[in-house]
């Protein structure tokens, strides 16, 4: 047999065995990789690995989406004050997987909503993060596993059928002010995680674990220790560093060609007192790029050096290609809580692109090695609040297009910075922040990408807090903070449908697939996860 | 058997809306366990007997006469029956903190008048190793130990904490007598006449959600079925002594009690 027909027989053996699996077997890290070429599947938290959260389906229209009615609700029966019911869900083989508030998950009928099985961690009474915020933003999956972050900052694996938990591994002490609520990336075999509780005095990090047994393959730190690099970026001498921030609470995108793992972090503690930890604070609010194998940093980019504002770099970091100038171009695109859109060249981490995307008043440039040329600090005028210009909710990128959608959040506010008391287990923001509520405002922005000009907007009466999905049809789903969930034409804006689900819709995105050849949408709003869908009398596919 | 223990439930609910004051809603446990009282017996055999036992030695709840004994303080016990148990079918009460207090109370003064009396009337007596690789043989298919085994059955892991030695050895022996809550077998029959076996994990008017013979989740619009029949039978066979030897019987339940793992 030659090499090549070898080849070629393992080529197909390869997918009669994928065939075979599709409905016994859960995603292979194949699937990953095909991410939303397989558009019955939702597989990861944003899809695929791009990051793009922009779905090939094509059934639901800018001329039919004002047909869009319910098919289900699903009660969770549990939720969050002050925050949201954060999650996306996963889809495989007609069952959605579903992570809720205070650690509570499901495995649910696609054509009906009803659960298979229910999962509710035995969480402990002093949790310290985790009460302040006890959300998660959906599973990781890989075979016959789930992987799930909890609030007192364990990472577990649960059986995908049954909802049993397989092994339960810790993270970090939830007892000083650490907690987790990010959904778990698995990459290459290995599940990739981040921390929550730069609130409180810690120390972020990234972490990837064995899938089969939970022992963990690495620990990347994101603020450095004394002598390493970036520590210089830190007062000498003091205790700053070792407290100083960094969580990594949102789940990161990753280049399988280039090998390259993104990350974001985000802000030092405490988040306005700046003065003990006077300098850039490396590398928090910064984008890392790692290979996913070591978790070696292979460069950084930082958006908000020595931020006293709570902005956080946690975003998820956009993979694209573009043409800037003339010139083909391998992207990361972040729009950040510090106002502004950036476009970095991916294999470098160097600036190509950065303009504000909001009216925000702090800084209106970057230099060309991308350092915001700050204009005002916001201690007395105001500046955006500590949501920022837009915050970890995702957003989407169309790429035929080429248009980058964002929740914007148009806020005033002054911090007045205090130098906290720093106790284990209580939060140290360093200050108060005044917000203006009358002067607050949000819109659903297009950018165009290759220039970072504003193509559309449409104003919201509130910032809302709400993530983006986009489709290939020409379509972009959004939320606000009134309830409304809602489709408009991607090239124009145009609004298109809307229907309230009677919560603000925070921190979630929509996620869409197909069940039985028929495009389901699904946005998680208060206690409710809704299935909107074309009408069936309107189609004429036969049955499931 | 499914249907029995939700109406049972619902019953439950149903009274404590009925006679509940205004003022327990969130009311925090004060002092844990109050008087031992003849209400707390009552509400026992109303509430709890079911799953537990008259005795509290357990059926298809666990032992509840050990839990001091093994380290269990008033407000654990407490929790536990204000939260349930994740997991399993224990729920959640939603009676007047008052009347846990009661419980709890009740169940302490039983597992102390009782704990020395039932220490060893538990045990199976068999080879534990000997009963692990019969469990293997014969029943990991179905069953669940840890990260090896099947999933069609309930989960053993921790079967060694709720079972009593004489529930087991009766779940063995007479499998369809008494089937653990969401693992009823169903048979459901396509339109185009193909029979799917699986156990039931939800159902509504119009639609059935199985874990199928091939653990495969997945739920049917009724509207796409012939029929949805719950079979008399438990997917699991009975183990009458002619399949399994008494002695054998005897090491996999010493095996099985022996199972208090968490993962």
């Amino acid at each position: 047999m030659t090499r090549l027909a070898a080849i070629a027989v393992g080529v197909a053996s390869a997918t009669i065995a994928g065939l075979a699996q599709q409905n016994t077997g859960g995603p292979t890290t194949t699937d990953l990789l095909a991410g939303l070429r397989h558009p019955e599947r939702w597989v990861t938290f944003s899809g695929d690995y791009t990051g793009q959260r922009h779905s090939p389906l094509t059934e639901i229209t800018p001329a039919n989406a004002h047909q869009l009615a319910a098919q289900w609700t699903f009660q969770t029966g549990t939720m969050t004050r002050g925050r949201g019911f954060e999650t996306t869900p996963l889809a495989w083989d007609g069952v959605l997987y579903v992570t809720g508030s205070n650690n509570f998950a499901w495995a649910l009928d696609g054509r009906t909503g009803r659960p298979f099985w229910q999962y509710r961690r035995e969480l402990p009474a002093n949790l310290t993060y985790g009460a302040q915020a006890p959300v998660n933003r959906g599973f990781g999956m890989l075979g016959d596993r789930l992987f799930m972050v909890t609030l007192d900052a364990h990472l577990l694996a649960l059986d995908r059928a049954t909802g049993t938990v397989l092994w339960d591994v810790v993270l970090a002490d939830y007892t000083v002010g650490y907690s987790a609520t990010l959904a778990p990336l698995v990459v290459d075999d290995k599940v990739i995680v981040g921390i929550s509780g730069g609130e409180y005095a810690t120390r972020g990090f990234i972490d990837a674990y064995n899938p089969r047994t939970g022992a963990r393959v690495w620990r990347r730190y994101t603020v450095p220790v004394a002598g390493e690099p970036g520590s210089d970026s830190w007062p000498a001498g003091t205790e700053a560093i070792a407290r100083g921030g960094g969580g990594t609470w949102m789940t990161g995108t990753y280049d399988p060609a280039l090998r390259t793992l993104y990350w974001a972090t985000g802000n030092p503690n405490p988040d306005y007192y700046g003065k003990d930890r006077q300098g850039d604070n490396l590398y928090t609010n910064s984008l890392l790029a790692l290979d996913p194998a070591t978790g070696a940093r292979k460069w950084h980019f930082q958006f908000t050096p020595h931020d006293t504002h709570d902005w956080d770099a946690n975003h998820v970091p956009v993979l694209a290609e573009l043409t800037i100038d003339g010139t083909q171009r391998q992207v990361v695109m972040v729009a950040n809580r510090n106002g502004f859109f950036y476009v970095l060249d991916r294999v470098t981490g160097r600036l190509l692109r950065g303009a504000p995307f909001t009216a925000t008043t702090w800084a209106r440039e970057l230099d060309a090695a991308g350092r915001p040329i700050v204009l005002n600090d916001g201690q007395g005028t105001c500046v955006p609040d500590q949501w920022g210009g837009t915050n970890f909710m995702p957003p989407s990128f169309d790429p035929a297009l080429g248009l980058f959608f964002v929740t914007a959040r148009e806020t005033c506010a002054t911090y007045q910075p205090q130098a906290p008391k720093l106790v284990a287990g209580e939060s140290s923001f360093g200050g108060v922040v005044k917000r203006d509520p009358d002067k607050a405002s949000g819109a659903l922005r297009a950018i165009d990408a290759a220039t970072g000009e504003r193509r559309w907007e449409f104003a919201y009466p509130s910032p809302s807090m709400a993530g983006v999905l986009s489709t290939a049809s020409g379509l972009v789903f959004a939320g606000d903070n009134e309830g409304n969930f809602m489709a408009f034409a991607s090239r124009t804006g145009a609004h298109l449908w809307h229907y309230q689900t009677g919560s603000p819709i925070w921190g979630a995105a929509a996620m869409t697939y197909t069940l039985d050849s028929r495009q389901q949408v699904l946005i998680a709003s208060g206690t409710t996860l809704t299935a909107f869908a074309l009408p069936l009398e309107r189609r004429r596919s036969g049955g499931r | 058997m499914f249907r029995r223990v939700f109406r049972a439930t619902t019953g439950w609910v149903a009274t404590f809306v009925v006679a509940s004051a205004p003022s327990w809603a969130g009311q925090a446990p004060t002092s844990a366990a109050g008087e031992t009282t003849p209400a707390g017996a009552t509400l026992y055999a109303a509430r709890c007997a079911d799953c537990h036992g008259a005795d509290a030695i357990g059926v298809r709840g666990p032992d509840l006469t050990r839990l001091w004994g093994a380290g269990a303080t008033d407000d654990r016990v407490f929790q536990t029956i204000r939260q349930g148990v994740p997991g399993s079918i224990m729920p959640a009460s939603t009676a007047p903190d008052s009347d846990v207090r009661a419980l709890v109370a009740y169940l302490k003064a039983l597992g102390t008048a009782s704990t020395a009396g039932l220490k060893g009337a538990n045990g199976a007596g068999g080879s534990a190793a000997q009963g692990e690789a019969t469990f293997w043989s014969t029943c990991g298919g179905c069953h669940r130990v840890g990260q090896r085994g099947g999933r069609l059955g309930p989960d053993l892991t921790r079967i060694g904490v709720t079972q009593s030695a004489d529930a087991l050895r009766t779940a063995v022996r007479r499998a369809s007598a008494a089937i653990t809550p969401g693992y009823q077998s169903v048979t459901l029959v396509t339109r185009d006449g193909a029979r799917i076996r699986g156990v039931r994990k939800g159902e509504d008017a119009f639609s059935v959600q199985i874990l199928d013979t091939r653990e495969r989740l997945q739920g049917y619009p009724k509207t796409d079925l012939a029929s949805v029949a719950r079979d008399a039978q438990s997917l699991m066979p009975d183990y009458g002594p002619d399949r399994l030897p008494d002695a054998s019987l005897d090491d996999v339940v010493t095996f099985l009690t022996s199972l208090k793992g968490s993962p």
